[in-house]
């Protein structure tokens, strides 16, 4: 009995796994990815005069400095390399499924 | 008697001098007074005929004067930065932010902002060190700004928040079968301080609008310029909800000045009518020219009984 239980377990777990990597996945990534894109907005709303766009709070902004320290050389890098925002925005939906 | 009394108007009207009066009155009543100057150019030190620093100085019993310096307060504020700094971030990282903030104290705006800042700090501080803060404050223009500020910036800082909100929304709905993710946006410090700045702002706000502990009094000259320019920042002031008190005539030339000042006594005698008239609602309280500087506690007193109501 007590072994009938463990492999239903483990079959169960194996579903779950293989339904995350077949369906799952893809959508969270398109959920990350829109995240990832809100918070780099607004990294530009919070440190825009780092590349140059006046900010009204620039001096008040200086406080979460440290707290975002690690983000921000990645964020600028991606920042400054936007070139294509179309196909950026595009491969968001999966034209190619 | 107020917990906040504000002077403000045109440049060279003798913003200072009433400042400085009234709280020299307060003084001499026994409240414990706190007499701030927010003007970049100060000129309460001389007022006073002594030298006043940015940190709080006995001028007579129960009179302190302070004089806010902007350079001081960005100074101490960016520190605060660093020393934070060195306890989350790499070494390497912190040389690169180092040159960033070092270079915001120039951005435009940094030194209102630190003026701002210290002077949240000090109107928290009332009713524990101070029962009254007198603040003789800069030339209109920038001193309707530094009072606008939570209001304006207020809106900006929500508008953040939301922002950083939805992102994180997001990131917990990906997060859902992702358990090292979920821990790592569990708390957010960035919104944290975000929210923090927020409520300093709102309470500045607060604060300001508070009709039962502030009053802005306007010292103006009986000129052309100066009653336009007091009536458009009344209106201002009231279409933020600060509380408008009286209005403070100065430098009315008295009768029997001589025959070249005749002519400049009767311009300024309409512009006196055209006062009383458009400030009817407060009081309006009349200053003669007088022949020297007003300098000494001697010439202050002799003012301040004439302000009388407004500083008691």
């Amino acid at each position: 009995m007590n072994r009938l239980l463990k492999k239903l377990k483990k079959g169960w777990e194996l579903i779950a796994l293989f339904h995350q990597g077949a369906f799952l996945d893809r959508r969270m990534a398109v959920v990350r990815k829109e995240a990832f894109d809100i918070n780099d907005n607004l990294m530009l709303l919070l440190f825009g005069d780092f590349i140059g766009i006046p900010n009204p709070m620039s001096y008040y902004m200086l406080e979460l400095l440290p707290l975002v320290a690690d983000e921000l050389a990645p964020w600028e890098r991606r920042i400054q390399n936007r070139r294509f925002i179309l196909a950026e925005k595009g491969a968001q939906y999966d034209f190619d499924t | 008697m107020k917990r906040f009394t504000f002077f403000g108007g045109k440049g060279g009207t003798g913003k200072t001098s009433c400042a400085a009066s009234c709280s020299l009155s307060l003084a001499e009543q026994g409240v414990r007074t706190l007499v701030v100057s927010t003007d970049p150019a100060h000129s309460l030190a001389d007022t006073f005929d002594r030298p006043i620093g940015y940190e709080p100085v006995l001028l007579r019993p129960n009179l302190w004067g302070l004089e806010i310096d902007a350079e001081v307060e960005a100074k101490k504020y960016t520190d605060s930065i660093m020393k934070k700094m060195l306890h989350l971030v790499s070494a390497t990282i912190v040389d690169e932010i180092k040159r960033q903030i070092e270079l915001a104290y120039l951005s435009p705006g940094a030194e209102e902002a630190a003026i701002f800042d210290k002077f949240i700090e000090l109107m928290e501080s009332a009713g524990k060190d101070y029962d009254a803060i007198v603040f003789d404050t800069a030339p209109t223009g920038h001193t309707l700004r530094l009072l606008t500020l939570p209001r304006v910036l207020g809106v900006w800082i929500d508008h953040l928040i939301e922002k950083r909100q939805k992102a994180r929304k997001l990131m917990e709905v990906a997060a859902r079968y992702d358990r090292a993710l979920a821990e790592q946006i569990a708390q957010d410090p960035v919104i944290e301080v975000l929210t923090a700045r927020r409520d300093k702002f709102s309470l500045a706000g607060k604060i300001l609008t508070d009709t039962e502990n502030t009053v802005f009094h306007f010292v103006l000259n009986p000129e052309k310029l100066a009653v336009l320019e007091t009536g458009r920042a009344v209106d201002l002031l009231k279409k933020y909800g600060i509380p408008v008190g009286g209005m403070i005539v100065n430098k009315i030339i008295p009768a029997g000045a001589g025959t070249f000042l005749e002519k400049k006594r009767l311009s300024q005698e309409k512009y006196l009518r055209e006062i009383r008239e458009r400030f009817a609602e407060g009081p309006v309280i009349e200053l003669p020219m007088l022949e020297e500087d007003v300098q000494g506690m001697d010439q202050l007193r002799i003012i301040s009984e004439k302000m009388g109501a407004l500083c008691s």
